[in-house]
């Protein structure tokens, strides 16, 4: 399958391993990062001439981030690292946990990390619509535009920004990193809640749709933020943005969940393929974004407000 | 609803009847060598195939000496280079029922994925490019992928070739017809209160079977040609090569190690002309197999079928009269066309005794992946159509299913007439129901899933969530009457133990363990005494091989019959030595004991007649039957409709199935339960999409869904023991059977839940979605 590799290299640091591809380069060849390899292998290009597997690296972590309530994940930390972490799990209503324990198996989850996930750029990708939904940003380091723009030849993307199309992250040969998430916005009194949802064709399946929301209240129980992030509906996972427009500054219930819901809907670009037609995918954005909605509802108590 | 059954057979039985452990399954389980590519032979090349991109073309110039001139290729194999010789690939009895109208390699494709040429290769990496050196000149021709137009005048001949034999009439594509009946439908039907004509269609279904299909050839010291190979029918094999190469049965070896797994998928000549043909040309060993990708379209597939089902009844539920209308797709090549059709007819419209049936049934031909055998070999067709009718039916009369189905179903005595009229490219043998737990399959089914409780009824409720229950009833055959027929040798070790020497092929059905079973309850030994070996051209005798539900009842037969002679012979040399009758011997435990209770082991007799006697006791026989006997299944499920989604989730699935007696009722159940795995992909998901230009567009398990351990529903499997007359121990076959009814009662189960009725597999959730927003 891979029967023009010629080198595979196992660097220990992130300089390493950015050095080791820029001279790979130099030397021409098309080559890539590994770190789980369960998109690169599967993928089977056969034109690679050489890969710089990452796995040695120092970037699997879950850590905090300050005292403000964000946190920081090392491009290699692994699906099955997300899906068990005690920390994330109290966090966001363990939305990033939810997420990861639907994706594959569990070798898949054992081998395929959260930077490979991203860095494959696929449309359904399960991570991204939770990270979404989190306002997470993507740390890259080295790559043909890093090295001219911040110090250290890091730079900081918005995910949303992140995916560029299918396939397509915006890395220009950089490396992930770590994905950084941002402390919530929750206003004193306020309460959040966040939900991600998967449909596949079956229990182990690349999603045919996924969808992630996350929805702050004030203490007066009017939406003050939200996210609604929604994936295979797209080129990219996308945000909903007049969805979540449509939820902000009212009170958060069931009817204006079912109102964006729909909104959302209309907001998704589906393509029709072997798993589902067009229209089906854009019936279950709506389905899944007012469950995922619906969920954050229940979450944050059935009557927003009773306790108001 | 009374127990027709007789009662159990003895519990008397020391290994027939017992859940003994699988004689392979240590071996299995640690990983040790025992599939065929776990052999490793110096100079061993790589083969690979190149496939066609078109579904329809003729190749009107091949030009492979670049591919020649690469270093480290041994051999390229083109049209040109090989014997022409019109054969079928099917792995039937000889004289196939097939058309030939297959060529090793041809100057024309008939699908993507078609043979052009073969490469072997000192590496892939070397035969890959090989393959991408060959230049072919193309002349493009139309396909032809729509069944229901395949015979419009103009279309594209697809075997327009003039040597082939056995095809229908290839000018208007089509493979096989099928014309059948008793009785007088249209007579039955004016005598009928309510007829129903209805249509279903059902998919292209790959066997996915965990191994692919691998051969490895080479030539032995002698100059014979080994193949060493993953089939189910290792005779046919060696007959087929020897007829395609033009070389004689004598000169070949077919060795069949243990397979992974065939599902009808190997009853199948594949890639075995192909290898050995390759390692003719290079002289040296070759290995040749499918990757996974290739396995789903470059192998075989079940037959898409049209079904056009009318059904005539009385007010009181009796049927008077049913005509089954069927368009089949053999797709390129016709292997198993005929037989595989006719079975949905034969082992289908007999199960309930309508005194008007009629069969119509054209197979054509189609520019898309070959079909071939597959598990169930028609009947899942058949009995989706049947079955989801019946159901109907009752329902429109206000009558319980399971009511209906016993008043009308076959049972014990009967004669069914339509086998034979529908036998195996021939005219076939009638069949006499001479044991049938059907009742009893109902009446413990619908306990099992809460017939009473759960049902729904039919009607819409609101919610989101929508439960029903379903029911099937369904039979099959064991062995192909008059057809199918095995041999099996055994003989004896100075220790006490047998070895026993089968042409049958286990493919993961514990058919080893079984025929062991089999081997050891007859002879009074335990279990270990048996070695068995299956199987190996040169050393186990002829079997037809693994197909149609036939390894137990035949297989099983010439096992018990050639252990019975061995027993005898035993008891004559144990008389010597208990001076006693050798008729008023019996062997248990190892042992052959007197009337008087004096006994001597197994071990001494066998040594007693080795060195004292000078004789090696061993024995012989082949068996065959005249008569098929069904076994019968109830298939109950129980499903979710999500009615935002679409999706129909499975919650439990019965199987209640008489297959006579159970030699090892662990194996069977693992069978029944496998079988409603691969039957709810049938249902809800499985099939292979092919494109616009005839290219597959899922061939792989990220797009091709089959059930996982994920998705399995709440399994309950009860068997319902029978004596079947026919049967080596009162068995009679349970690999196929649980098929057939999973796909109907899932059908029916939702339109329980909602109402609704689903007439195209598999259910695919966007058509459920928008048949429930029609009823909005
Ligand atoms: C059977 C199966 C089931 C699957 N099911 C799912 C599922 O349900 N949901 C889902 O979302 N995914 C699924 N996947 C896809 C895959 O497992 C995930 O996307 C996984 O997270 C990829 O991570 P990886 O470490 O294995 O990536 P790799 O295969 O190692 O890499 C993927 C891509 O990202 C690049 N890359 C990796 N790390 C970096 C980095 N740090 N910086 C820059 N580039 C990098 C690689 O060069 C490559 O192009 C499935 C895959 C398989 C085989």
């Amino acid at each position: 399958m891979f029967d023009r590799l010629r080198a595979f290299h196992r660097p220990a640091t992130v300089a390493a391993a950015l050095r080791l591809a820029t001279a790979e380069r130099r030397a021409g060849g098309r080559g890539a990062f590994v770190a789980g390899g369960t998109d690169l292998v599967v993928q089977g290009d056969g034109s690679l001439r050489w890969v710089v597997d990452l796995s040695l690296l120092p970037l699997r972590y879950v850590r905090r981030r300050g005292a403000g309530g964000g946190w920081t994940i090392g491009s290699t930390t692994t699906m099955a690292d997300l899906e068990r972490s005690a920390a994330l799990r109290r966090f966001a209503d363990g939305v990033l946990c939810d997420a990861a324990a639907t994706a594959g198996s569990p070798q898949i989850r054992n081998r395929g990390t959260i930077g490979g996930n991203l860095a494959n750029a696929s449309p359904a990708c399960d991570l991204a619509p939770p990270l979404l939904a989190l306002d997470a940003s993507a740390v890259i380091a080295g790559g043909a535009a890093g090295a001219r723009k911040a110090a250290g030849g890091r730079r900081t993307v918005a995910l949303e920004r992140f995916f560029r199309g299918p396939g397509r992250p915006a890395l220009n040969g950089g490396l992930l990193v770590e994905i950084v998430i941002p402390a919530p916005p929750v206003p004193r009194g306020g309460r959040a809640a966040w939900a991600f949802q998967k449909l596949g064709r079956l229990q182990s399946d690349i999603a045919v749709v996924n969808a992630a929301a996350g929805v702050i209240v004030g203490s007066d129980c009017r939406c003050r933020w939200a996210r609604i992030a929604i994936g295979a509906a797209g080129p990219t996972p996308l945000r909903a943005r007049r969805a979540e427009a449509l939820l902000v500054g009212r009170p958060f219930d069931r009817d204006a969940a079912q109102a964006a819901a729909a909104r959302a809907a209309g907001e998704t670009r589906p393509v029709s393929d072997v798993r589902a037609t067009a229209d089906y995918r854009r019936e279950m954005s709506r389905v899944l974004v007012g469950r995922a909605l619906d969920e954050c509802l229940e979450r944050m108590g059935r009557d927003p407000w009773a306790s108001w | 609803m009374s127990g027709a059954s007789p009662p159990s057979p003895p519990s008397r039985r020391a290994v027939v009847g017992r859940r003994v452990r699988k004689v392979d399954g240590f071996k299995l389980v640690t990983g040790r060598t025992a599939f065929t590519d776990d052999i490793a032979l110096p100079g061993l090349l790589v083969g690979r195939i190149l496939a066609s991109p078109h579904a329809h073309a003729r190749i009107r110039d091949i030009d492979t000496r670049r591919a020649k001139a690469l270093p480290g290729v041994h051999a390229v194999l083109t049209w040109k280079d090989v014997p022409r010789v019109p054969h079928t690939t099917a792995g039937q009895a000889w004289p196939e029922p097939s058309p030939y109208d297959t060529y090793l390699l041809d100057s024309k494709v008939r699908f993507v994925g078609d043979r052009v040429a073969a490469v072997a290769a000192e590496t892939r990496a070397v035969a890959e490019e090989a393959l991408r050196l060959i230049e072919v000149d193309w002349e493009v021709l139309p396909p032809v992928l729509d069944m229901e137009h395949a015979m419009d005048p103009g279309t594209a001949v697809i075997h327009d070739e003039p040597d082939a034999t056995g095809i229908r009439d290839a000018a208007r594509n089509l493979a096989g017809d099928i014309h059948t009946h008793i009785g007088d439908v249209e007579a039955g039907f004016r005598e009928s209160d309510l007829i129903l004509e209805r249509e279903y269609r059902t998919p292209r279904q790959q066997h996915a079977m965990l191994e692919p299909h691998i051969v490895i050839c080479w030539l032995d010291a002698d100059n014979r040609l080994v193949i060493r190979t993953s089939t189910q029918i290792p005779f046919h094999v060696r007959r087929q090569v020897a007829m395609i190469l033009r070389i004689p049965v004598s000169r070949i070896r077919v060795i069949k190690p243990r397979i992974g797994g065939g599902f009808g998928g190997k009853q199948e000549m594949v890639l075995e002309d192909l290898c050995a043909a390759l390692t003719l040309a290079s002289g040296r060993p070759v290995k040749l197999e499918y990757s996974r990708h290739e396995e789903f379209f470059m192998a075989r597939t079940r037959h898409p079928q049209i079904l056009r089902l009318r059904m005539g009844v009385k007010r009181d539920g009796t049927i008077v009269a049913h005509h089954m209308r069927v368009l089949a797709a053999t797709g390129a090549y016709g292997s198993h066309c005929t037989t595989v059709q006719g079975n949905t007819g034969s082992k289908v419209l007999p199960l309930y005794r309508a005194p008007h049936l009629r069969f119509d049934c054209d197979v054509v031909y189609l520019t898309t992946p070959q079909a071939g055998a597959f598990r169930g070999y028609g009947c899942p067709q058949g009995y989706f159509a049947q079955e989801s009718l019946v159901d109907e039916i009752a329902h429109e009369l206000g009558m319980d299913p399971i009511a209906f189905r016993l008043k009308n179903a076959i049972r014990q005595g009967d004669v069914d007439e339509l086998s034979a009229q529908l036998g195996e490219g021939k005219k076939g043998l009638p069949r006499t129901i001479r044991s049938c737990g059907l009742p009893e399959c109902l009446e413990k089914g619908a306990a099992a899933i809460g017939w009473k409780e759960q049902r729904n009824g039919g009607v819409r409720r609101p919610g989101r969530l929508l439960r029903g229950v379903g029911v099937a009833t369904t039979m099959q055959g064991s062995g192909i009457a008059g057809v199918d027929f095995a041999g099996a040798f055994l003989k004896a070790n100075e220790d006490g133990s047998f070895n026993l020497q089968v042409g049958a092929t286990d493919l993961g059905t514990g058919s080893d363990t079984v025929l062991a079973q089999i081997a050891a309850e007859t002879l009074g030994v335990s279990l270990d005494k048996i070695l068995i070996y299956s199987s190996d051209t040169d050393f186990t005798p002829f079997d037809v091989g693994a197909y149609a539900s036939s390894t137990t009842i035949i297989s099983g037969g010439a096992v018990k019959k050639a252990a019975e002679k061995v027993r005898d012979d035993m008891c004559c040399f144990a008389a010597q030595l208990l001076d006693a009758p050798p008729e008023d011997l019996v062997c248990r435990d190892n042992r052959v004991f007197a009337p008087g209770g004096k006994s001597v082991s197994m071990a001494e007799v066998a040594v007693h007649a080795l060195y004292k006697e000078k004789t090696q006791v061993m024995e012989g026989a082949s068996h065959f039957n005249t008569d098929s006997p069904p076994p019968f299944c109830a298939t109950f499920a129980e499903v979710e409709v999500d009615t935002e989604t679409g999706r129909v989730r499975p919650v439990h699935l019965v199987t209640a199935v008489d297959l006579g007696v159970a030699i090892n009722p662990m194996q069977a159940e693992g069978q029944a339960e496998g079988a409603v795995a691969q039957g709810l992909g049938y249902a809800l998901a499985e099939e292979l999409v092919l494109d616009g230009r005839g290219r597959p567009a899922n061939a792989n398990f990220c797009d091709y869904k089959i059930f996982t351990a994920k998705d399995m529903p709440k399994l309950t499997t009860i068997l319902v023991e029978t004596e079947e007359p026919l049967g080596p121990f009162g068995a009679k076959s349970i690999a196929e059977v649980g098929i057939n009814g999973v796909a109907p009662a899932v059908a029916n189960a939702a339109f329980d839940a909602t109402g609704l009725r689903f007439r195209r597999l598999p259910i695919r959730p966007d058509a459920v979605l928008a048949a429930l927003g029609g009823r909005r």
